[in-house]
């Protein structure tokens, strides 16, 4: 069967295979943020950390400083001045965000049928979904979430996130390294 | 001066230009096309807010950009120096009041003075908000 051929619920399949076979998942990202008003760009710089059990480490090394770690039901957020711990049971917002983080980087969110609509489609060699948001809230942020899916090894190798007010911003993840371990440490919160 | 001094000199006076030359500290944009960028923090009785502000002045008036680190647009805003005035014009959906747009726009006007000074901190007394502006060095 060739690629073209695939159908939408044949790629499905292989994404969400992908991802429940993915325990560890680590890579480079950079991230380019396109400012429509201003016609100019803003590029960060950083390292991801995954691992299946709810375990997020996301961090930006350049220009800025800033770590987003989630484990669990616990988000650490830590800047340059100060350290934030978080009960994401006791706050929706944040709830909300480290679901649909850990989500789109595993290529998970293309199983939210209640928050997204998603099409799926074939371009050269990569899978692209296009996720429509459904929820109110979602709405308010995003007009669309588009993934770009490496076919090889089905995971996402690049996030589009497309504002309202026409900015966009692109999340490439690079040098990605699946299933090594990592230490427990990278997701601690304490 | 021999071949490898000359070589030597020229190697350090590059590395002069690129150390000073291409990279420096924002200032406030003041002439057309000058672009300043800040990281933002912005402390809040109960919470606070960290992100980037880019600002740029397009011959009239300057135009703001403020995001949060994961480049999620928080507002968009315009102040015009002839005027001095501040004009919103996207807010994220949870800053969308009238009260708060009200403050915000105050609050913008404030900061900007302050920013123009060479400053990078103004304190909201009345509502307790610190809006804290380091300038960040930007590629030019």
């Amino acid at each position: 069967m060739t690629a073209v051929a695939q159908s939408e619920a044949q790629i499905r399949q292989q994404i969400n295979q992908a991802a429940s076979q993915m325990k560890t998942m680590q890579c480079d990202f950079v991230q380019t943020k396109h400012l429509k008003m201003l016609n100019d760009k803003m590029v960060a710089k950083g390292r991801m950390y995954y691992r299946q059990g709810n375990q997020l480490r996301w961090e930006y090394v350049t220009p800025y400083a800033y770590t987003f770690i989630l484990n669990n039901n616990k988000v650490l957020l830590k800047n340059s001045q100060r350290n934030d711990v978080i009960d994401v049971n006791q706050n929706k917002v944040f709830k909300e965000i480290a679901r649909i983080m850990m989500n789109s980087v595993v290529g998970k969110c293309l199983a939210d049928e209640k928050d997204f609509k998603t099409q799926i489609s074939t371009v050269g060699q990569e899978w692209v979904a296009t996720l429509q948001p459904l929820r109110k809230d979602m709405k308010q942020m995003f007009q669309q979430i588009i993934l770009h899916f490496d076919r090889k090894q089905a995971v996402v190798a690049v996030v589009e996130l497309l504002e309202k007010n026409g900015d966009r911003t692109v999340i490439e993840l690079k040098d990605i390294h699946k299933n090594e371990p990592i230490s427990s440490d990278i997701f601690s919160v304490d | 001066m021999s071949p490898f001094h000359r070589i030597f000199s020229l190697w350090i006076s590059l590395l002069f230009l690129f150390s000073h030359g291409l990279w420096a500290q924002a200032k406030f944009p003041s002439v057309e096309g000058e672009r300043a960028r800040y990281a933002v923090y912005i402390e809040l009785p109960r919470s606070y807010i960290s992100g980037v502000c880019i600002l740029l002045h397009d011959g009239t008036e300057v135009k703001g950009s403020l995001f949060n680190e994961f480049g999620i647009s928080a507002m968009d805003f315009v102040y015009r120096p002839k005027k001095d005035k501040v004009k919103l014009l996207s807010v994220q959906k949870m800053l969308d009041k009238w009260y708060i747009r009200k403050r915000l726009k105050r609050d913008l006007r404030e900061l900007i003075h302050v920013l123009q000074q060479g400053g990078s901190r103004y304190v909201d007394e009345k509502y307790h908000i610190t809006f804290q502006f380091n300038p960040m060095e930007t590629e030019e």
